[in-house]
C-alpha cells in the first residue's frame, strides 16, 4: 500500500511513495533541532545594568515599560535604550552565559541573541526569496478556489498610511550592530535585512549595508556577501573611500 | 504479397492473421475477429508504370478456435509473350506464330483450427490458372490472291493446389512452423500438349520455419524448404506502433545464393496497420521484363510472385481489424488504489492518479492500450487513461484518474463502493480485461489531515459566503468609509472577523478535528465550529472580498498533539507602512503577494474568536513569532504556509 504524504518521494508516474526510512531520519533531525530551539526559548535573560532610559517590550504588546537592574526578561521580549543610556544584559542558556553590553539608542530583539547554523541562515535567506513559490505538488495541479468578487469603493481614495518612523528603524539597525559586535552574525544579517525591508530609506545607509555584507562574509556565505558588496558598490553617493573599502573587501573575499 | 511478408522474407512462422495466410494457413488463428487487407505494388525496374492492384484478403474467426481466410489476388499473375516466329517451309507458304503464357493464382482459401494453446493447424487451397494462347498467321494463296489467315489456339487448365501448415509454440519466445505445399493438386481439365510442356511445377514441397523473440521488441525468423530455398528475416518494433523490417531471400539455384534482400516499415494505429517494403534482386538478368525465349523455363517458377522472372518491387499494404474481441490481448495484473477518496478534494483525481494498474500485453503484436476507472453512481462515465503502447509481453504501470460527479458531495459518512478498472487494447471495441476492486469514499466533510487539501473546503464563491461578507460590509459601510485608502483591506478583514466573532462560537470537535471539516456555508449555518472550521470559514469570507489568505499549519515534532492551523491574511500594505497598523513589528510579517510585491500579512488565531479581532490577531502573532521566528519552524519544516490563491 502506498500513501500520499508530503515527506514522500515522487516517482516518474506522478504517484507518491512513502519513504519510511527517510521520514524517520527527518523526524529525528527535526526533533533534535526542536530541542535545540526549545533550549533557546528557555534562555534566562537578566538585566545586569540599566543606566538612563532603558525599557522593555513584552512579546507582541505595543507598550514599552522601564526596566531596572535584576529584572528578568523573556526571549520574545525587546529591549531599548535611550540617548546617553546604557544597559548590560546577561543571557544564560544551554550554550553558556553571554553578557551583552547595549550602548545608547538601540533596540535589540532578545530572540536575536543566539547563533544560527549556516544551514539555518541559508534556509532563512532562501525562504525570503521564495516565500510565495508553490509550496508543494498539490498547488500546481488544479485551480484552487479563488476570489470571485471584489466589493467596495475605489481603494485609491483615502488617507495616506502612516510610514514607519525612521528613527525607530535606526535604533533597530544600531541593535543589529550590537549583534555584529558580539559575533552574532546570522541574526545581525536577518535583522538588518528586515529593517531595510521595513524602512527602505535606511537601505541606502552605506555603513549598515557594509555591516550586513561583512556579516555575510564572516558566516562564510561568500556568494551572498559578494552580491551584497556588489549592491553596495552600485549605490549612489558612495564616497571614494567607501568605494575603495568595498573593492578591497571584494578582492579579499575572492582571494 | 503483403508488405510485411515482403519485408521480412521469412514468414512461415510469423503468420499471425489473414496477411499471407497462404504461406502458412495455421497462422489464421492469430486473428482477433475480422481482418481485412489490401495490397498493391510497383515494379520500378520492369518498365511498367504505375501501381498494380495486388489483392484483397478477408479473414474471420469462427467460434473460439477456428478461423477462415479468403484471398482474391488478381495481381498474383505473370504473363510471358513469345514474339512472332516466321517459318518458311521449303516449297510452302510462310507462317508466323506467337505464343502467350499466363500464370495466375487469383483465389485462395484457408482454414485454421487451434488444436491447443501451443499448436494450431491449417489447410489452404490455391486456385491456379495456366493459360496458353497461340496465334498462327498463315499466308493462304488462292487464285493468285494471297491473304492471311489467323488461327487462335487456346488451352487453359485450372488446378486446385492444397497446402497444410502447422504452428507450434515452443516456450514463450519461439514458434515453429511446418508447411507442406502442393500436397494435392487437382486439374479441372487436360491441357493440350503445348501447354503441358509449359506447366508450372506442382511437386510437393516441405518447409520448416522458426520465429524467435530474443527481446520483446525483436522478432527473428528463418525458413528452409526441401528445394533448398530459404529466407531470413527480422522485425524490430520501435514503439509508438512503428516497426522496421528486413530480410534476405536464399536459394541454392540462384547466384548469388542470397539472391534478394528486402527492407520495410510498418505503422500500427488503432485498428489500422500500414506497411511498405522494397524488394531488390541482385541479379537482374531475367528480371527486366523481357528476355530470350530460350532462357524461359517454367519449371523454375515455384511461386508466381517470387520467381526468377520477378522484378524489384515496392509493396504497399493496408490491414484493418474489426469486430469483437475474442482473444484477450491485454490483462490487468494488479490494481492499487492510493487510499480513500475525500469528496472535498476529489477533483484532484481528474489530474492526480487515484491509483494505478499494471497492464500486460499478452498478445504477440504491439498494442495500444487504455485503462479506464469507473465507480457506478459517482461517475458519469469511465475515465480513461492516456493510451500507452505495449510491445508483446511488455507490462506497464498505468495511472488511473477519475472524474467524479456531484453526487459524491451527498455522501455524509464512510462508504464502500465497487470500482471497476477495465483495459481496452486497440483495435478492440470492448474491454479485454476487467478488474473490480473496493473503493473507500469518505463523507463529504472528511479531511485527510493534510493542510494542502484543506483549501478545497474553502469556497469563496458559495452564495452563502458571498452574501454574508457582503451583508457585513454593507452594515459597516460608514465606518469603512472612514478607514479607506491603503488600510481598507485591513479594516474590512477586521470588520468581517468581528461580525463573524459575534455570531459564531468556537467548539471543540468531538469527532477529532483533523478528520472532519465543515464547509463555510455549514459553519455559518450552524454558527460555530472548531479551529479548522472557523479558519476555513474566515479564509473563505476574506477570499470572497478579494483578500489573499494563507493557512499556517503547525505540527511540532515533539508535540504532534498540539498540531494546529491558523491563518494569515494580506493587508495589502507595503512594509514601510507597518506603523499604520502596529507599533510592534512582531505583530505582522512581510511576505510577497501573488504579484511578487512585498506586503504586510497578519496572523489570526480563530480559536479565540469570542475575544474579538484584536485578541485573535495578538494570539496569532504570538504563535507565529514563537513558532516561526524563534523556533524556526518554517525553516525546519514543521510549520507550513499554504497560500490560498
Amino acid at each position: 500500500m502506498w500513501k500520499w504524504h508530503s515527506d514522500s518521494s515522487r516517482d516518474g508516474s506522478g504517484l507518491w511513495i512513502f519513504n519510511k526510512a527517510r521520514w524517520e531520519m527527518k523526524a529525528t533531525m527535526m526533533l533534535a533541532l526542536m530541542l535545540a530551539a526549545a533550549a533557546a526559548l528557555r534562555a534566562e535573560i537578566t538585566v545586569e545594568t540599566a543606566r538612563g532610559d532603558v525599557r522593555a517590550r513584552h512579546g507582541v504588546t505595543e507598550s514599552w515599560t522601564a526596566v531596572a537592574r535584576g529584572d528578568v526578561l523573556k526571549p520574545n521580549d525587546s529591549i531599548r535604550t535611550g540617548r546617553e543610556s546604557q544597559a548590560v544584559i546577561r543571557v544564560q542558556g544551554e550554550e553558556g552565559t553571554r553578557t551583552i553590553s547595549l550602548p545608547g539608542e538601540v533596540i535589540v530583539e532578545l530572540s536575536d541573541i543566539r547563533e544560527l547554523t549556516q544551514e539555518e541562515l541559508m534556509l532563512k535567506l532562501t525562504m525570503e526569496k521564495v516565500r510565495m513559490a508553490p509550496s508543494d505538488w498539490k498547488t500546481d495541479e488544479l485551480g484552487v478556489p479563488g476570489a470571485a468578487v471584489v466589493h467596495g469603493s475605489d481603494r485609491s481614495s483615502g488617507e495616506t498610511p502612516l510610514e514607519n518612523d525612521l528613527a525607530t528603524g535606526k535604533l533597530h539597525l544600531n541593535g543589529a550592530r550590537v549583534l555584529f559586535d558580539n559575533n552574532l552574525y546570522s541574526t545581525c544579517i536577518l535583522r538588518g535585512m528586515e529593517v531595510f525591508r521595513r524602512y527602505p530609506a535606511l537601505a541606502s545607509s552605506v555603513p549598515d549595508r557594509m555591516m550586513v555584507a561583512d556579516a555575510l562574509a564572516r558566516t562564510g556565505l561568500k556568494g551572498e556577501a559578494l552580491a551584497e558588496y556588489g549592491a553596495v558598490s552600485e549605490m549612489e553617493g558612495l564616497s571614494d573611500r567607501e568605494r575603495a573599502e568595498v573593492a578591497a573587501r571584494v578582492k579579499s573575499l575572492r582571494r | 504479397m503483403d508488405a510485411r511478408r515482403v519485408g521480412m522474407a521469412s514468414y512461415g512462422a510469423a503468420v499471425a492473421d489473414v496477411r499471407e495466410f497462404n504461406i502458412n494457413p495455421a497462422g489464421l488463428v492469430g486473428m482477433r475477429d475480422w481482418d481485412f487487407t489490401a495490397t498493391t505494388y510497383l515494379t520500378p525496374t520492369s518498365g511498367e508504370k504505375g501501381f498494380v492492384f495486388h489483392g484483397l484478403s478477408f479473414g474471420k474467426r469462427i467460434a473460439e478456435r477456428g478461423a477462415l481466410g479468403l484471398q482474391y489476388s488478381p495481381g498474383t499473375q505473370v504473363r510471358f509473350v513469345v514474339p512472332p516466329t516466321i517459318t518458311v517451309p521449303p516449297g510452302g507458304t510462310p507462317t508466323s506464330s506467337d505464343r502467350q503464357l499466363e500464370y495466375s493464382e487469383p483465389f485462395s482459401l484457408g482454414l485454421a483450427y487451434r488444436l491447443a494453446d501451443e499448436a494450431s493447424l491449417g489447410i489452404g487451397a490455391r486456385v491456379r490458372r495456366e493459360r496458353l494462347t497461340e496465334t498462327l498467321y498463315e499466308l493462304v494463296i488462292e487464285d493468285t490472291i494471297a491473304y492471311p489467315v489467323v488461327t487462335i489456339d487456346e488451352s487453359e487448365v485450372t488446378s486446385w493446389n492444397l497446402d497444410a501448415g502447422l504452428l507450434i509454440d515452443v516456450g514463450e519466445a519461439v514458434r515453429l512452423g511446418l508447411v507442406g505445399r502442393n500436397l494435392l493438386s487437382l486439374d479441372d481439365s487436360t491441357p493440350n500438349d503445348t501447354l503441358s510442356a509449359y506447366r508450372l511445377p506442382d511437386n510437393a514441397v516441405g518447409e520448416l520455419s522458426i520465429a524467435a523473440r530474443p527481446h520483446r521488441t525483436v522478432l527473428l525468423t528463418a525458413e528452409l524448404t526441401t528445394e533448398l530455398t530459404g529466407a531470413l528475416g527480422v522485425e524490430w518494433n520501435l514503439g509508438k506502433g512503428f516497426a522496421l523490417r528486413g530480410g534476405a531471400y536464399l536459394s541454392e539455384e540462384e547466384r548469388p545464393a542470397a539472391y534478394a534482400m528486402a527492407a520495410g516499415v510498418g505503422w500500427t494505429y488503432e485498428f489500422l496497420e500500414l506497411g511498405a517494403s522494397y524488394l531488390h534482386f541482385f541479379d537482374q538478368t531475367l528480371r527486366s521484363g523481357s528476355g530470350q525465349a530460350a532462357a524461359f523455363d517454367p519449371a523454375a517458377i515455384r511461386t508466381i510472385d517470387l520467381s526468377p522472372y520477378s522484378s524489384d518491387r515496392v509493396q504497399l499494404s493496408l490491414k484493418a481489424m474489426f469486430g469483437r474481441v475474442r482473444e484477450q490481448l491485454a490483462v490487468i495484473e494488479s490494481v492499487e488504489l492510493g487510499g480513500a477518496v475525500y469528496p472535498s478534494s476529489a477533483s484532484l483525481f481528474s489530474v492526480n492518479p487515484i491509483g494505478r494498474a499494471v497492464i500486460a500485453n499478452v498478445s504477440d503484436r504491439p498494442l495500444q492500450v487504455k485503462a479506464a476507472f469507473f465507480v457506478d453512481d459517482f461517475m458519469d462515465a469511465p475515465t480513461q487513461s492516456p493510451p500507452v503502447y505495449l510491445q508483446p509481453g511488455q507490462r506497464v504501470e498505468v495511472p488511473l484518474t477519475a472524474v467524479f460527479n456531484e453526487r459524491l458531495d451527498a455522501i455524509t459518512s464512510l462508504t464502500v463502493k465497487d470500482a471497476d478498472v477495465t483495459v481496452e487494447a486497440s483495435p478492440a471495441e470492448q474491454a479485454d480485461d476487467r478488474y473490480q476492486t473496493r473503493l473507500l469514499i469518505q463523507g463529504r466533510n472528511a479531511w485527510d489531515g493534510d493542510v494542502l487539501t484543506l483549501r478545497y473546503f474553502v469556497t469563496p464563491d458559495h452564495p452563502e459566503v458571498i452574501r454574508y461578507s457582503r451583508d457585513v460590509l454593507l452594515q459597516h459601510r460608514d465606518s469603512l468609509a472612514g478607514a479607506g485608502g491603503a488600510l481598507e483591506q485591513f479594516s474590512r478583514a477586521r470588520v468581517i472577523f468581528d461580525a463573524f466573532a459575534g455570531n459564531l462560537v468556537y467548539v471543540h470537535d468531538p469527532r477529532q478535528s483533523t478528520d472532519y471539516v465543515q464547509y463555510p456555508a455549514e459553519t455559518l449555518g450552524l454558527r460555530g465550529g472548531d479551529c479548522d472550521d472557523l479558519t476555513v470559514c474566515f479564509v473563505s469570507l476574506l477570499s470572497s472580498i478579494g483578500i489573499a489568505t494563507a493557512f499556517v499549519d503547525v505540527l511540532p515534532p515533539d508535540r504532534p498533539e498540539e498540531g494546529h492551523i491558523y491563518l494569515l491574511f494580506d493587508t495589502g500594505l507595503a512594509p514601510q507602512f507597518g506603523a499604520s497598523i502596529a507599533g510592534n513589528a512582531k505583530r505582522y510579517m512581510v511576505r510577497k503577494d501573488r504579484r511578487g510585491m512585498e506586503t504586510i500579512w497578519i496572523p489570526v488565531e480563530t480559536t479565540v474568536i469570542a475575544e474579538g479581532f484584536e485578541r485573535a490577531w495578538e494570539k496569532g502573532a504570538e504563535e507565529y513569532f514563537r513558532d516561526v521566528e524563534m523556533a524556526l519552524g518554517l525553516v525546519k519544516g514543521w510549520v507550513r504556509i499554504v497560500d490560498i490563491q
